[in-house]
């Protein structure tokens, strides 16, 4: 065998897609498995405009891009991550994968011809199964973070997630001098409840509850259950008349909302705590104090009210 | 570890390549993106793996980082990173020519990573009589993940790298980004070889 017909050989007998382009972008070359997969006659494909044969593809784009490699005379490359694929073709995965077309990585490179003719090269492999594979692990990854920011029950921020948030948002405020706010409320007699209805009904007036908070608050607003039937709520740039606002809304909200359990209709009230940051709170735990003292507050004043952290009530009565 | 750095002569003979085909990059780029590129003088120095984590990880500002494997005759090989602060991503469909809505920052991110480096890479190879290839390029850390993440779970198998950074500067586009050349340890005798037997033919 002549090292040409070695060529040719190999050519045709590669797992790669080769097609070779003029500057009039005319196709002069495709190998054999290209013409299987495009399931085309080589006839009807060699000699014809590429855009005439694959209408598909995104021809402005295409059109810069091999100007890139006949200007430059250096390779281009197209990773299926940023499209998916250039060429409607078949794969070799139809049946265990849900990939229509198959996803593709090409490179375009430079070829210079021996009657000094520019071509470019464009080289096509098959990575549906990467492309597979990755797509799953990036969902996975994805449900995985999700799961460790979410309250199984709830489906709210977690504990660990909301205070993350607050670490932020404290350091965020004090940078730039913002407003900052944090409820925080609690279930009155939560254990009674748990007690005359059971668990189960505990966990549907926790779920409802949440739900029923989730639905009053701003897009910006950062809802997590802190504890038990203890739930948190930072609020990005507002100022105590904001917060308290909200936090009448909630009580009233909570106080309001009937939920039917089996049989019965459980009613709760919450007790809610309200502070702002102030300048003498230099981490966020002081602003979670403070928030926490008022909650204590108003429990000890007789339940389902709002209280505000003793240093703002002064502010309160000036304005 | 000393035998691996560059004498004098060797790193102004390095230099003096490298200027040239730089040159002859700026005036294809231009060419081509039609505006002017600017390429600021490198700095060519050894580093080690803890400075790679410290010149790419403190840098807070560096949103995305693009990488590009290059492998020539002679054991030239090496891995370009491009630098990009993020307020510089804004304008490049425009520079590259394509309509904003044909394609992703990110896809245009890695299509110029691929053009300055292809380019300058090329040129410069033609000047030690080479001819490079190159890998897929790849985005290493966008705008979502920090590039001290991604280098923070490495583990090296290279202690000494000898780098080249030049810095792109497109001012119609107010554009900057670095390009920053790594010639892993186990190549930086086969380039001091090219670059001896240039020394030896003047």
């Amino acid at each position: 065998m002549s090292p040409n017909d070695i060529c040719t050989d190999i050519t045709n007998k590669l797992n790669t897609g080769i097609l070779i382009i003029d500057n009039q972008y005319n196709i002069v070359f495709w190998n054999r498995y290209l013409e299987i997969h495009a399931n085309r006659k080589t006839d009807d494909v060699v000699g014809y405009n590429i855009f005439q044969v694959f209408p598909e593809l995104p021809q402005k784009w295409l059109k810069r891009k091999v100007e890139s490699v006949f200007q430059l005379k250096s390779q281009s490359f197209c990773s299926w991550e940023q499209r998916h694929h250039l060429f409607e073709l078949q794969h070799t995965r139809p049946i265990s994968t849900n990939s229509h077309f198959m996803a593709q990585n090409c490179t375009f490179l430079p070829l210079e011809r021996k009657d000094g003719s520019d071509n470019v090269c464009i080289l096509i492999e098959d990575v549906t199964d990467v492309c597979h594979y990755q797509t799953m692990l990036n969902k996975t990854l994805e449900e995985l973070a999700q799961a460790n920011r979410i309250d199984g029950l709830t489906q709210i921020f977690n504990r660990k997630h909301w205070e993350e948030c607050l670490e932020k948002e404290f350091s965020r405020a004090r940078r730039y001098q913002h407003g900052l706010a944090l409820i925080m409320f609690d279930l009155d007699h939560f254990k009674l409840l748990n007690d005359t209805y059971g668990h189960l009904g505990g966990d549907l007036v926790l779920i409802e509850t949440a739900k029923v908070i989730s639905s009053l608050l701003r897009l910006g607003d950062l809802f997590g259950r802190y504890g038990g039937e203890e739930f948190a709520i930072i609020l990005p740039n507002t100022d105590i008349v904001g917060a308290l606002d909200v936090a009448e809304r909630i009580r009233i909200a909570i106080s309001k909302n009937i939920i039917n359990f089996q049989e019965s209709e459980i009613k709760v009230t919450a007790s809610v705590g309200v502070a702002v940051i102030s300048k003498e709170d230099k981490r966020h735990e002081d602003l979670i104090s403070n928030a926490d003292l008022a909650l204590y507050d108003a429990k000890a004043s007789g339940r389902n009210m709002v209280c505000v952290a003793k240093q703002l009530v002064e502010v309160i009565k000036t304005e | 570890m000393s035998e691996l750095n560059l004498n004098e002569d060797q790193q102004d003979c390095l230099q003096e390549i490298i200027n040239v085909a730089m040159g002859q990059a700026s005036d294809q780029l231009a060419r081509y993106l039609d505006t002017f590129v600017y390429l600021k003088v490198p700095s060519i120095e050894q580093v080690s793996t803890l400075s790679l984590i410290e010149t790419l990880g403190s840098n807070e500002n560096s949103a995305s980082v693009v990488s590009q494997g290059f492998f020539g005759y002679e054991g030239i090989r090496g891995e370009a990173l491009l630098v990009y602060k993020p307020k510089d991503s804004d304008r490049l469909a425009d520079l590259l020519g394509y309509e904003p809505d044909e394609l992703s920052v990110e896809e245009q991110i890695i299509d110029l990573s691929s053009i300055l480096t292809t380019t300058f890479l090329n040129v410069f190879a033609k000047q030690i009589d080479n001819q490079m290839s190159y890998s897929a390029p790849r985005l290493l850390a966008g705008s979502q993940s920090a590039v001290s993440d991604h280098l923070a779970q490495q583990s090296f198998n290279w202690d000494l790298a000898l780098k080249v950074k030049i810095t792109y500067q497109v001012t119609d586009y107010s554009f900057n980004c670095d390009m920053i050349l790594f010639i892993p340890e186990s190549a930086i005798n086969n380039i001091k070889a090219v670059i001896n037997r240039i020394l030896e033919e003047f």
